[in-house]
């Protein structure tokens, strides 16, 4: 029998009296390239904390590769949101992998390290950047690197720990068409030695690049399927889907051309949906 | 220059100057990688509640500035960890009442107290033998810190969010840097004063920013450039016959002026 990745019992997490997430259930074989997908507000970011220790849950359990969230350490990789990290920081593509390595508690502070530890972090950091496509670039200020290759960076940091488990917020919500689906294929590459967890808004984006979808909105729904359906559609983008335009569907990110056809709202928007759809020229 | 180098008062002026070049080119490039130079503003400012209760009290100055400062940036510390909300609201608050007392103290101090302004200002050229040993007692202590912890100070300041999901203590040490801020804050009121500490904490770190290729490569070249406005300065300051602090200050904001008009550096290897 396949192991798990994780287990989710019956978990809740509230702020301020407020439940975001409630009986949330869900045990996720290891290898699975899981994508997490659901309205602003839904839960989907308070989730990814909760695996990772970042925030107590409720009630409920959790147990991440066997172990309480948090114990896993350099078990599991993580790809933040990279809202926050200053573009002009003095650092080189491979000093920001090797930050990966940091060792958790107050042994990982210190910054003596011997050469022989240094030399072997270079060696651990050059590798990860060459599952990334990015070796060449080891030497070059972050702060030079494209958007699409900033994510590969942070994504070689994650990895540089050998993690069973990655898991990943919005990681191409700040980069282009192009690279976004470069992005998914490293993402399927690595997906053969590891289990991946991926917090999305852009639906489009993981269509049948995942190997399952997981809907959180508030509650969560578990989808043995790799590509969107109407049904998951609706459920992820927290609408009804026969009672909405078509037009403002599109604003939940790159909408399969099967999602919007399979449902026709002759009410609303004079044909306008049909513009936008052939306007995408492909969809999915 | 060499003429000048003959006074006591001015070879001390320039050790002072160097001192403070060093620990700001430090702890000013945590200051602007964390983007806490309000904070580190409001710790400034609040410290002359410090010296209002120093001469209240009639005890040395430095110590107990150094105490009062270090209160008060540990309790910024708390609030911008724990009160996110208001947090620069309530680092103004603090920023204004430290300064409010240490004005009522002085008020309160029987008899003239002319060194006051010094504090405001800066006396880097009345800078005695004692507090010279101390600024370098302080100096080796914050920059032994902040060697011992520098890799949870890189980690934290380059991605907070990752730092904390690989159970690095982030906690200790945003409280860590905010107590060498204090000290920082604390060494050089003597050579620019605490109003305009702000300066010599933001503009080399700043301009070394643009061009360093790692944070310790930005903290060497800060304190280089923060030497050399420091020895302008004060040069300055004697053939002009000018204030030193606002002086070196002035230096400073010309070298940032001219560093906006260069291109910014850090793609060659040769780069610090």
């Amino acid at each position: 029998m396949q192991p798990l990745a994780l287990e989710l019992n019956d978990l809740w997490f509230a702020y301020d009296g407020a439940r975001v997430l409630d009986r949330v259930s869900l045990a996720l074989p290891a290898g699975e390239f899981l994508a997490v997908l659901g309205p602003n507000g839904g839960g989907k970011s308070t989730l990814l904390r909760l695996l990772l220790g970042l925030a107590r849950p409720g009630g409920g359990g959790i147990r991440v590769l066997g172990r309480e969230p948090g114990q896993a350490g350099g078990r599991i990789g993580y790809l933040p949101q990279h809202t926050d990290v200053s573009a002009n920081f003095p650092i080189t593509v491979l000093g920001a992998v090797a930050l990966g390595l940091v060792r958790p508690g107050f042994l990982g502070l210190c910054g003596l390290l011997g050469p022989a530890a240094r030399r072997a972090e270079g060696r651990a950091a050059l590798l990860a950047l060459e599952r990334v496509g990015l070796a060449d670039q080891a030497g070059r200020r972050l702060s030079d690197l494209s958007g699409g290759q900033r994510q590969r960076a942070f994504i070689a940091r994650a990895i540089v720990s050998g993690p069973e488990l990655l898991l990943l917020d919005e990681p191409t919500a700040s980069v282009d068409g192009k690279s976004r689906q470069e992005l998914m294929a490293l993402l399927a590459q690595l997906n053969r030695d590891m289990t991946i967890v991926m917090v999305s808004h852009d639906m489009g984006t993981v269509d049948g690049c995942v190997t399952s979808i997981a809907c959180v909105n508030r509650g969560l729904h578990y989808h043995a399927e790799s590509k969107l359906t109407p049904e998951i559609f609706a459920e992820a983008a927290g609408v009804d889907l026969k009672a909405s335009c078509p037009v403002e569907l599109v604003a939940h990110g790159a909408v399969p051309h099967r999602v919007l056809l399979d449902h026709d709202h002759p009410d609303c928007c004079g044909g306008a949906h049909r513009q936008a759809d052939s306007g995408r020229g492909g969809g999915a | 220059m060499m003429e000048a180098l003959g006074f006591e008062f001015f070879r001390n002026a320039l050790l002072a100057g160097l001192l403070a070049s060093v620990i700001c080119g430090v702890i000013g490039s945590l200051v602007v990688v964390n983007r806490i130079a309000f904070l580190a503003g409001g710790v400034a400012h609040a410290s002359y509640g410090g010296v209002g209760l120093a001469f209240f009290l009639g005890l040395p100055v430095l110590p107990v500035t150094l105490g009062f400062s270090t209160c008060a940036a540990l309790g910024m510390a708390w609030v911008t960890l724990d009160a996110r909300e208001r947090a620069d609201t309530v680092i103004g608050v603090l920023w204004a009442a430290g300064m409010a007392l240490g004005i009522i103290l002085l008020d309160l101090t029987p008899g003239y107290n002319s060194d006051l302004m010094s504090y405001l200002f800066g006396s880097i050229l009345a800078v005695p033998r004692a507090d010279l040993l101390l600024m370098a007692g302080l100096s080796a202590v914050v920059l032994a810190l902040a060697a011992a912890f520098s890799r949870g100070l890189l980690v934290m300041s380059f991605d907070v969010e990752f730092a904390r999901s690989r159970g690095v203590p982030v906690r200790f040490l945003h409280f860590l840097l905010m107590g060498l801020v204090a000290v920082c804050v604390v060494m050089v009121i003597r050579v620019v004063g605490l109003i305009l500490v702000m300066a010599l904490l933001t503009i080399p770190p700043f301009m070394a920013e643009r061009r360093a290729r790692s944070l310790a490569g930005m903290m060497l070249l800060s304190a280089v450039l923060s030497a050399v406005f420091c020895v302008a300065g004060l040069y300055l300051s004697y053939a002009l016959d000018l204030t030193s602090g606002a002086s070196i200050i002035a230096v400073a904001c010309a070298g940032f002026a001219l560093s906006l008009c260069l291109p910014a550096g850090g793609q060659g290897r040769g780069s610090a």
